[in-house]
């Protein structure tokens, strides 16, 4: 799905458009530096997103191979990674679109057999996540836990810093939706939290 | 159910520094593999146009280059053996001399053969008569060609 990336206001050029433009116009090491400081955040986005290593991987190619298909047309309307992760955000819709249909392609899950576990990557699988640091363990436990629009207003504000605006516009809507999600899935990260960096509370709690 | 924390919280996080956070940046470790970082950059190379650009400059010079000799040689074949080069009389040439040394022509032969020879030389008479020796002479030869055998009347 091409992005919609037809933001009518010019806004001031950061440090990363400047790079997509010299990229634009041939620069590949331009591309190579946009690369290196964006890989691992739209990664995490995406595999943190989406919950399945392998869809998350196939996501990211996805995202590249479409800035680079249509470097040629860019313009600098936004903030890079507010671009960036719009494209990202548009796969991922269409993963979820497509999931979605297959999993109403497949039989129906048994009641009785053990409740699908999202495919995530081998160090943040439950049987591995002892071996975290247990608050990160159940703090990442809890983003996987989040609802789809809530655990993407969560993502891209930590691995892409937009503001709410930009998640805003990334997400295509409004900022007070934006703004919802957001405090939404704080006070759910939180709450999630809470046993673990008050133990004492919690105790208190179930023996009161 | 609007929470009277919820703006405190949010504005908190929006700040920055939060616990949260902060938290969450400890595990940076996810990174994409190695393959896909490979791939992304390969991909993000003007392979598909320099590489045909080099290819074109490398490889179509000593192409064109050769094609320019195969067409200089086949140029000089066509001049040295080719139908334009061929003096029209060459060929015959060779075929004359081949017929004289071998044998005369059968078809001229022929024709000469079916000629009376009693009326050939009534024709040689008739020329001499006339005073056209050089003529007679000529036919004569000719005659004897046809019919060396011909027992020639002495009158003739």
């Amino acid at each position: 799905m091409a992005p919609r990336m037809l933001w009518p206001t010019m806004e001031p050029q950061d440090a990363d458009t400047g790079l997509m433009l010299r990229y634009r116009d041939g620069d590949t090491a331009a591309f190579a530096a946009l690369y290196a400081h964006y890989k691992g955040p739209l990664y995490r986005y995406l595999l943190r997103h989406v919950r399945n290593a392998g869809a998350a991987a196939d996501l990211f190619q996805e995202v590249w191979s479409h800035l680079i298909a249509t470097r040629a047309r860019y313009e600098p309307r936004a903030k890079f990674a507010t671009f960036l992760f719009h494209i990202a955000h548009n796969c991922a819709i269409d993963f979820f679109r497509r999931d979605l249909n297959l999993r109403r392609a497949l039989p129906a899950h048994d009641p009785d057999s053990p409740p699908l576990e999202p495919e995530v990557p081998e160090h943040q699988r439950p049987d591995r996540l002892a071996e975290f640091v247990e608050q990160q363990s159940a703090l990442l436990a809890a983003v996987a836990a989040l609802p789809q629009e809530q655990r993407e207003a969560f993502l891209l504000r930590e691995e892409s810093g937009l503001s709410l605006e930009e998640i805003a516009r990334v997400t295509d809507v409004p900022v007070e939706t934006a703004k919802s999600r957001l405090r939404y899935a704080i006070r759910k990260l939180k709450d999630a939290l809470r046993p673990i960096q008050e133990p004492e509370a919690l105790q208190l709690r179930t023996y009161a | 159910m609007p929470d009277e924390r919820m703006p405190d919280e949010l504005d908190e996080y929006l700040r920055g520094g939060s616990a949260l956070s902060s938290q969450y940046k400890r595990d940076s470790s996810p990174q994409p593999p190695h393959t896909l970082d490979r791939l992304v950059l390969e991909a993000a190379q003007p392979v598909s146009r320099e590489t045909k650009k080099s290819f074109k400059s490398q490889s179509l010079a000593p192409l064109a280059f050769a094609f320019s000799v195969l067409l200089s040689l086949a140029l000089v074949l066509a001049i040295i053996f080719g139908p334009q080069a061929r003096k029209p009389e060459d060929k015959p040439q060779v075929m004359r001399v081949r017929m004289f040394q071998s044998e005369p022509p059968r078809a001229a032969l022929v024709s000469v053969r079916e000629r009376n020879p009693a009326a050939w030389l009534a024709d040689i008479t008739a020329l001499r008569r006339a005073g056209r020796h050089a003529e007679a002479d000529v036919q004569m030869r000719r005659f004897r060609s046809a019919y060396p055998d011909y027992v020639i009347p002495i009158s003739q």
